[in-house]
C-alpha cells in the first residue's frame, strides 16, 4: 500500500471500529428462540421502548445492545412473521432470553413503495403486491424473479433463462419499457438497450429482502415509465442481515431432449454480511448462474410486411420464401421475377416471353438459405452477479451507503430481431444517505454492451460474407439462372427451385465454397468476422456504452406539517450519455446528452379518526427533448372494519420516447432504417424536403400518397382508475380483490414511411399494386409515432390466501386484463384475458416443523402476441412448479428439491422467444434467512 | 362409509386433477410444409405416344432420337409435345427421301426409312433436334395460348448453341385465333391430349426446327440482293462481321433476336429506285427520255446502294429509314396477321415513335390463308406478301432461328 493513502485509511477504519462513545450506557445482551421450533431466530429487531436504539439478531439469534437508556427498560422485540413481543429488563448482567412466538394471523406485512412510507400492507391505497425473502425461500422457482409471476395480474415474458420480463395490466413484451424496475432506488433499466436487467445483474437472490409491485400505473411516485407497474427490489441490510449464508443448486433442464440435449443447471450463490460494530457493517454477495439455455426454435414460416406480419403455412422445402421465426438470414428475399429474370431476358431475348408467364406473371419470391437460432446465437447462459455495501451509522437513524451491483454474462434478449447478448456488462454504484424523514441519494449505470450481436442482421451478413446476395454472379442471380435452366429442361416450379436452391447455395462444395454447415471451421470464420464488425460499419456487433447518471433526494416533512398533512417532497435529476460509436443510436460523432429533471410532492391526511385516509400525489418531469409533464394521483382508503379497507384510485403514468425513440439509427436490411423521433432525423435525411409517404400496415402493403407530416413526438400516457378491497376476514382468511379501467393517450408506435426513389410515387403505387415490395421503391424508414386514439383497457384481479391448521396455507388468484377498444390501432396488447395462480403450501411441519412444501400451478389463457419480432397466437400455459424442503435447524442448513414446469410441457410466451421447458433442482443451503 | 366416499372423492378428485395436468401445452414448433403436386408415373407422354398408332412414325422418330429417356419418359417434368401424326409424317418423309418413298407406300416403308441406320437417312442427331423443336418444357394447354398479337416466344427444349450459353433454346409461336390454332404456321389438328406429364398437340404438318439466321436467308436468296445490299448501306456501306451490335445486318444475325422481315423483292427495288432516280435525274435538268434510261441502268443492279454518285442521294440514314421500315420487333407468322388491316409499329419507331407503322391484313380460307398484305404508309396500295410457306425454300412464312421472313412484292415507304 502506498504510503499515501495508508493513512486516511487507517483513520477511516478506525472511525468504523470506534463505537459510540457515551459517558453512561448500558450493553444488553440477548438470544433470541422460536417458541415452537427451539431455532435461533436471526434478523429480529430489537429496540428499546421510548428511545432510538436498536439492533438486530445475528444468524445465532443472538442482540448486543448498547442503550444510554437507564434500566429498568422494556425491549421491543419485533419481526414478520412473529407476534411482537415487550420484554422488561432490569439488570444488564443475565442474558436476556426470548421465546419468539410465530404469528398466526394473515396481512401483517409492512410495504413501504405504495406511498413511500411504511405502512400495513391491508392499508395500502393502492393495489400492491409483495414478496418476502421467506416466500423466496419456500418457492420452487429456481430464481428469484420467477416468484413474480405467481402474483395476480402479473405476466412474464420469457426471452431466455435469465431475461425475463414482468409486466402488468396489458403490453406484455421482451423488455418491457412500460415497466419500472427499481432496486434499492436504482433504475435498473440498462439505459441504452431500455430493457431491465434484473436477471441479470441485480441483486443475488439470497440479498433480497423483499419484492414489492405496484401493477399499472406509477408514475407520480417513481417517475416517468412506471406505466404497466412498478417492481421495487430491496436488499437486506448488513445490519440486520448478518453472517455467512450460501447455496448451491444444482440442477438438470432439457430432460427430454426435445430442443437440444439434456444439460445441467448450476446456481451458486453466497453473501456474507458483518456488522463491525453498531456504526458499521458491510456486505458482499457473489451469484453465478451457468446452464445450457432453452432455444429460441419456432421454424414455422412467417410472412413479414415491413415491421408487420403474420404466421404462414410452408417450410424450406416447399416454399421458397420460406423465413422462419427462429431461422436468421433467410428475411433477405427478392422477387426474382421483377429483379433477375429482366437481366436474364437481356441476355437471351428469346427467353423474355417464357420468363413473363413463369407463375402466371406474379411476384416470385426467393430467401435466401438461413441457419437455426442455435447455430448463431450463443446459446450458454453464464451469469455473474458481484454486489457489496459499506453502510455506516451517521448517527442512530442515519446511515450512508455506498454501494455497488456488477454483473455480468450472456443471455438472450428479443427486441425487433433476437440478441445474443454476450459478455454483457451492467454495473450500478450507489451513494446514499437516508433518514426517516429525508434521503439523498446519487447512482450512476454503466452499461457496456459486450460482444453483444443481432442475430438477425448477423446472419443475413454471414451469408453476404459466404456469397453476396446481388450482383451478376450473385446468389440469387445463380439461383435464378438455375432455376430457369431447369425449367427449361421440364422441370415442375417445385423441383426447379429445389434445384435453384442446391445450385445457389452450392451445397455438393460445401465443405470448400459452398454454403458452410454450421458449427464448420469455415462457418465460424465467417461468424466470428461479421460478429466482430460494428453494425455501422457493416457487421452485427453493437457497440453500446451509454450510461445513466441520477441524483435525487426526498424528504418527509411531516414532524412539521402533520397538524395539517403528512408531506412528503422529492426531486431527481436524470442524465443520460448515449454512446454507442454510430452502431445503435445516431451518435457517430459524439455522445449524444439526454436530461431529465422531476419532482414531486405527495399530501397525506387522515380523516374521521382515521377511518378515511386522503392522499394527493403530483409530480412533474421534464425532459429536455420534450414538454414538460405534469402527473396527479389521488387516493383514497377507508376503513370499513379492522383489518377491512376499500381503496379508491385515481392514478396517471407516462413514460418519454426510450432513448432508443429519441436516437436510434439502425439500418435493419431491406432497405429499411429505423430512426428515432428526434427532429435532426428529419433533416439529416431530408425526409420532408423529398417527401416521404406513410406505408399501411396491411396486406397487401398501400401507401398514403399525401406526405407524411412527421408530427412531434410526445410521451405516451394512461390514467387509470381503480376500486379495490382487501381484509382479513377471521384470521384465516386474507382476501384482495380490485378492479381498475384504463386510457391510455398518445401511444407510442413505429410506422413505415418510404421515400420514393427519384420522387416517383406513382412507380411506388403501381409497384404496390402488383404485388412488388415497397423496398424496391425506396428507402424506408421507421419513424415513430403517437396515435391520435385513445387505448381503453380494463380488468380484474382477486386473491384468496387461506391459512389451514397446523401452517398449511392454500391461495389462488384470478386475474383479467382486456382491451376494449384500440382505437383502430395495432396496440400490441399481447396479454392473456384471463390467469390463475393455485397454490398450496407449507413452510414447516412434522417433526420440528422440518418439512415444507409448495406446489404451485399456473394457467394462463392463449392469446394473440403481437410484437416487433413477431405476431402470431401463443396458445394457453400451465405449468406445475412444486418444491420439497427439509430444515436441519442445528447446522442452519436446508435441502431443497424443487422443480420448475415440472410437467416439462415446453411453451413461450411470446413469438420467438425460447421453449421453456421443465427445470429441477436440487438446492442446499446454509444459513439463509 | 362416509370415509370411503371420502376417499373415493378425493381419488377422483386426483385422477381428474391429473388429467387436467397432462393436457399439454399446445406448444407449435414446426412448419406446416405447403401441398405440392404429386409426379403420377402413369401414362407418361412417352407411353403414350408409343400406345397410339396414328403416332408410330413419330414414335419411330423418337427412338431414333433417343431422348425419351431424359424428357417425355420423366414423369417430374411437365412438358406439351407437338405430334404430327401418321399421315404429317408421310408427307415429310416423302419429301426427305426426295419421293424415293411415295405417298402411298405401306406404312413399314415409312418406317424402316426413320429407323435405317444404313443408308443413315435420318441421322440420330437429326432426329433428336427435331423431337426437342417439338417440346416446350412446360405444361400449354390451347386454352392458354395468346389470341392476341404480338407472339409469345415459347422456347423449346433445343438448345442450338449449347457451348454458347446453357440457357439458349430455339423457340416456338402458339396462337388461336377464331379461324384455328397454331405452332408456328403450322396448325394443329387436334388439341389437348394429357398424359401424366404433359400435353400433346396433333400438328398438320412436322414442325422442324430453323436452322439459318434471317441474315443467312437474306445474305444467299438471289431476290434480296437489294435488300441485301440496303441493308449494307444501312449499316455504313461496310460489311460487318457476322452478330456485330448495333448494326442492322448484326441483329438480322443475332441468334437472340426476334423479328418479322418483310423483304421486297429485287424487282420491286428495282422499279421503285429507277422511278426516284428518274426523278432526281429531271429535277437535275436531265430531259425525261435520258433520265428515264440512266435511271434504269443506275438501278440495273444491287450495285445502286454502293454507287459513290448515288451516295449523296441514298445516305445511310435514309437507306435505314426505309430498310428497318421493312422489320418488325415481333415474329409474325401469316396466320398471326388480323384478319381487317390494323397498323402494327416496325423497328422505325424505335426512331419515329409516333409513326403509324405498317398496315397488317391475313385473309384466311379456313385455317389456310389465301391472301396476306403488308401496307406501307406512304404506298398507294398494299404490298403482297408472296404466299409460299415451304420451309428453307418458300417465300413467306420463312421461320428462321431469330424471326421469320416473308417477301414482298413492293418497297415500303413510311413517308
Amino acid at each position: 500500500m502506498k504510503k499515501s493513502t495508508r493513512y486516511p485509511a487507517s483513520l477511516l477504519i478506525a472511525a468504523m471500529l470506534t463505537l459510540a462513545a457515551a459517558a453512561q450506557t448500558t450493553t444488553i445482551t440477548g438470544n433470541i428462540k422460536n417458541s415452537g421450533t427451539r431455532d435461533a431466530v436471526p434478523a429480529v429487531s430489537v429496540t428499546v421502548k421510548g428511545s432510538s436504539s436498536g439492533t438486530f439478531t445475528n444468524e445465532k439469534g443472538d442482540f448486543r445492545l448498547i442503550t444510554a437508556s437507564p434500566l429498568p427498560l422494556t425491549l421491543i422485540i419485533s419481526s414478520i412473521g412473529f407476534e411482537t413481543k415487550e420484554v422488561p429488563v432490569s439488570s444488564a448482567s443475565t442474558p436476556v432470553q426470548v421465546d419468539f412466538v410465530p404469528a398466526s394471523s394473515l396481512g401483517t406485512e409492512v410495504v413501504v413503495s405504495a406511498s413511500r412510507v411504511p405502512q400495513r400492507i391491508l392499508e395500502s391505497p393502492v393495489s400492491i403486491e409483495r414478496i418476502s425473502a421467506a416466500n423466496i425461500r419456500n418457492a420452487p422457482a429456481a430464481s428469484y424473479y420467477d416468484v413474480l409471476a405467481n402474483l395476480k395480474g402479473v405476466d412474464i415474458t420469457t426471452s431466455s433463462l435469465t431475461f425475463k420480463t414482468p409486466s402488468t395490466r396489458g403490453f406484455n413484451g421482451s423488455g418491457s419499457t412500460r415497466v419500472n424496475q427499481l432496486v434499492d432506488g436504482m433504475d435498473n433499466q440498462a439505459p441504452g438497450l431500455n430493457f431491465s436487467v434484473g436477471g441479470v445483474v441485480g441483486l443475488t437472490e439470497l440479498d433480497v429482502d423483499n419484492i414489492e409491485l405496484l401493477p399499472g400505473a406509477s408514475s407520480a411516485l417513481y417517475g416517468p415509465g412506471g406505466m404497466n407497474g412498478t417492481i421495487l427490489i430491496s436488499s437486506k441490510n448488513p445490519f440486520k442481515y448478518q453472517g455467512l449464508s450460501f447455496q448451491i443448486k444444482e440442477g438438470i433442464m432439457n430432460t427430454d431432449s426435445r430442443f437440444r440435449s439434456l444439460s445441467p443447471y448450476h446456481n451458486w450463490s453466497v453473501r456474507w454480511a458483518e456488522k463491525v460494530s453498531d456504526k458499521f457493517a458491510f456486505k458482499i454477495g457473489m451469484e453465478m448462474v451457468a446452464a445450457k439455455d432453452w432455444l429460441g426454435y419456432d421454424k414455422r414460416n412467417y410472412s413479414r410486411t415491413g415491421t408487420n406480419g403474420k404466421i404462414i403455412v410452408g417450410d424450406r422445402e416447399t416454399d421458397p420464401n420460406y423465413d422462419g421465426i427462429n431461422t436468421y438470414g433467410d428475411e433477405t428475399t427478392i422477387d426474382i421475377r421483377s429483379n433477375v429474370f429482366p437481366g436474364i431476358a437481356g441476355a437471351a431475348p428469346f427467353l423474355k416471353g417464357f420468363l413473363d408467364t413463369l407463375n402466371g406473371g406474379r411476384p416470385m419470391n426467393v430467401s435466401r438459405t438461413g441457419y437455426k437460432e442455435s447455430d448463431v446465437v450463443n446459446q450458454n447462459t453464464l451469469n455473474y452477479k458481484l454486489s457489496g455495501a459499506l453502510h455506516y451509522k451517521l448517527s442512530p437513524k442515519t446511515e450512508a451507503i455506498l454501494a455497488g451491483h456488477w454483473g455480468t454474462g450472456n443471455t438472450v434478449y428479443t427486441g425487433s430481431e433476437r440478441y445474443s447478448l454476450k459478455n454483457l456488462k451492467i454495473g450500478q454504484y450507489k451513494f446514499e444517505i437516508n433518514n426517516p424523514n429525508w434521503l439523498l441519494r446519487a447512482y450512476t449505470t454503466q452499461e457496456d454492451a459486450g460482444e453483444s450481436y443481432n442475430a438477425t442482421v448477423t446472419t443475413r451478413l454471414l451469408n453476404e460474407a459466404w456469397k453476396p446476395s446481388g450482383g451478376s454472379n450473385g446468389w440469387f442471380a445463380q439461383y435464378s439462372q438455375a432455376y430457369v435452366g431447369a425449367r427449361l429442361t421440364g422441370a415442375s416450379d417445385f423441383n426447379a427451385q429445389t434445384i435453384a436452391r442446391a445450385t445457389a447455395d452450392d451445397i455438393v462444395n460445401k465443405s470448400t465454397t459452398g454454403r458452410p454447415d454450421p458449427g464448420t471451421t469455415r462457418f465460424n470464420t465467417y461468424l466470428n468476422q461479421v460478429r466482430g464488425v460494428p453494425i455501422s460499419k457493416g457487421g452485427g456487433l453493437f457497440l453500446d456504452k451509454t450510461n445513466l447518471y441520477m441524483v435525487e433526494g426526498q424528504a418527509n416533512l411531516s414532524p412539521v406539517t402533520k397538524n395539517v398533512a403528512d408531506i412528503i417532497v422529492g426531486a431527481n435529476y436524470k442524465r443520460y450519455l448515449l454512446n454507442s460509436e454510430g452502431t445503435l443510436f445516431a451518435d457517430s460523432t459524439g455522445k449524444i446528452g439526454i436530461n431529465e429533471f422531476g419532482a414531486y410532492i405527495q399530501a397525506t391526511r387522515a380523516l374521521f379518526n382515521d377511518v378515511v385516509k386522503l392522499q394527493l400525489s403530483g409530480r412533474y418531469d421534464k425532459n429536455q427533448n420534450f414538454k414538460g409533464r405534469f402527473t396527479p394521483r389521488a387516493t383514497m382508503v377507508i376503513k370499513v372494519a379492522e383489518n377491512n379497507n376499500l381503496r379508491f384510485s385515481y392514478q396517471s403514468a407516462y413514460r418519454f420516447p426510450s432513448t432508443q425513440q429519441q436516437w436510434i439509427n439502425l439500418n435493419i436490411g431491406s432497405n429499411t432504417r429505423l430512426i428515432g423521433g428526434n427532429k435532426n432525423f428529419i433533416d439529416y435525411y431530408k425526409l420532408k424536403t423529398t417527401p416521404s409517404y406513410e406505408l399501411s400496415i396491411t396486406t397487401p402493403t398501400t401507401v398514403n400518397t399525401t406526405a407524411y407530416t412527421f408530427p412531434d413526438s410526445k410521451p405516451e400516457s394512461v390514467t387509470t382508475y381503480e376500486i379495490g378491497y382487501k381484509g382479513l376476514l377471521g384470521k384465516n382468511l386474507l382476501i384482495d380483490v380490485y378492479g381498475y379501467y384504463g386510457e391510455y393517450k398518445d401511444f407510442l408506435y413505429r410506422t413505415l414511411v418510404i421515400q420514393p426513389t427519384g420522387g416517383n410515387l406513382n412507380a411506388l403505387v403501381a409497384g404496390l399494386a402488383s404485388g412488388v415490395p415497397a423496398s424496391n421503391f425506396g428507402n424506408i424508414f421507421s419513424v415513430p409515432a403517437n396515435t391520435t386514439s385513445k387505448v381503453k383497457t380494463y380488468g380484474f384481479g382477486l386473491s384468496i390466501d387461506y391459512r389451514l391448521p397446523l401452517g398449511f396455507i392454500i391461495s389462488g388468484n384470478l386475474s383479467s386484463d382486456d382491451l376494449k377498444d384500440s382505437g383502430g390501432f395495432r396496440a400490441a396488447f399481447s396479454t392473456p384475458k384471463y390467469r390463475t395462480n393455485i397454490s398450496f403450501a407449507n413452510n414447516g411441519f412434522g417433526t420440528g416443523k422440518r418439512l415444507g412444501f409448495n406446489l404451485t400451478y399456473r394457467w394462463q389463457d392463449g392469446f394473440y402476441y403481437d410484437g416487433d419480432f413477431g405476431n402470431g397466437d401463443v396458445p394457453a400455459v400451465q405449468t406445475l412448479d412444486a418444491q420439497v424442503s427439509y430444515k436441519i435447524p442445528k447446522s442452519k442448513c436446508a435441502v431443497k428439491v424443487g422443480g420448475n414446469n415440472i410437467l416439462n410441457q415446453y411453451y413461450i410466451n411470446a413469438i420467438g422467444n425460447s421453449m421453456v421447458g421443465g427445470l429441477y433442482y436440487v438446492a442446499f443451503s446454509y444459513n439463509v434467512f | 362409509m362416509n370415509n370411503i366416499n371420502r376417499i373415493k372423492n378425493g381419488g377422483l378428485a386426483i385422477i381428474s386433477l391429473l388429467i387436467f395436468f397432462t393436457s399439454c401445452n399446445k406448444l407449435n414448433t414446426e412448419p406446416t410444409p405447403l401441398v405440392i403436386p404429386g409426379n403420377p408415373a402413369g401414362n407418361t407422354l412417352a407411353k403414350v405416344l408409343a400406345a397410339t398408332a396414328s403416332d408410330s412414325l413419330y414414335n419411330r422418330l423418337l427412338i431414333k432420337s433417343g431422348i425419351a429417356a431424359s424428357t417425355i419418359a420423366d414423369s417430374t417434368l411437365r412438358f406439351t409435345m407437338f405430334v404430327p401424326d401418321n399421315n404429317a409424317m408421310k408427307v415429310f418423309i416423302n419429301g426427305a427421301s426426295g419421293g424415293a418413298i411415295p405417298l402411298n407406300a405401306p406404312d413399314a416403308a415409312f418406317s424402316a426409312f426413320i429407323s435405317s441406320t444404313s443408308p443413315n437417312y435420318i441421322p440420330a442427331a437429326t432426329a433428336a433436334n427435331i423431337v426437342s423443336y417439338n417440346i416446350i418444357p412446360q405444361s400449354v394447354t390451347t386454352a392458354s395460348f395468346p389470341t392476341a398479337f404480338p407472339n409469345l416466344q415459347y422456347p423449346t427444349i433445343l438448345n442450338p448453341a449449347p457451348t454458347l450459353s446453357a440457357l439458349l433454346r430455339l423457340t416456338t409461336f402458339l396462337s388461336k385465333r377464331s379461324n384455328g390454332t397454331w405452332v408456328n404456321n403450322v396448325p394443329l389438328l387436334s388439341a389437348d391430349a394429357v398424359a401424366t406429364n404433359g400435353i400433346i398437340h396433333h400438328t398438320a404438318a412436322i414442325v422442324l426446327p430453323p436452322s439459318a439466321s434471317l441474315w443467312g436467308r437474306i445474305n444467299i436468296d438471289p431476290d434480296m440482293t437489294y435488300f441485301k445490299a440496303a441493308i449494307l448501306r444501312a449499316d455504313s456501306g461496310t460489311a460487318v462481321a457476322p452478330s456485330t451490335v448495333g448494326t442492322l445486318q448484326g441483329a438480322l444475325d443475332n441468334i437472340g433476336a426476334n423479328l418479322t422481315v418483310f423483304a421486297p423483292t429485287d424487282s420491286s427495288f428495282r422499279s421503285i429506285l429507277t422511278g426516284q432516280i428518274t426523278l432526281a435525274l429531271i429535277a437535275q435538268g436531265v430531259p425525261p427520255a435520258n433520265a428515264q434510261a440512266s435511271a434504269a441502268a443506275l438501278a440495273a443492279t444491287s450495285a445502286v446502294f454502293s454507287n459513290p454518285a448515288l451516295y449523296s442521294v441514298l445516305t445511310p440514314t435514309n437507306v435505314k429509314g426505309i430498310a428497318v421500315y421493312h422489320l418488325l420487333g415481333t415474329r409474325a407468322f401469316t396466320v398471326n396477321l388480323p384478319a381487317s388491316q390494323a397498323n402494327y409499329p416496325t423497328l422505325l419507331n424505335s426512331a419515329i415513335p409516333t409513326h403509324p407503322g405498317v398496315g397488317l391484313q391475313s385473309t384466311f380460307t379456313g385455317p389456310v390463308v389465301s391472301a396476306a398484305t403488308v401496307k406501307g404508309a406512304a404506298n398507294a396500295t398494299a404490298a403482297n406478301i408472296l404466299l409460299n410457306p415451304t420451309p428453307g425454300t418458300g417465300s413467306s412464312d420463312q421461320n428462321a432461328t431469330n424471326g421469320v421472313l416473308h417477301k414482298i412484292n413492293q418497297v415500303l415507304l413510311p413517308q
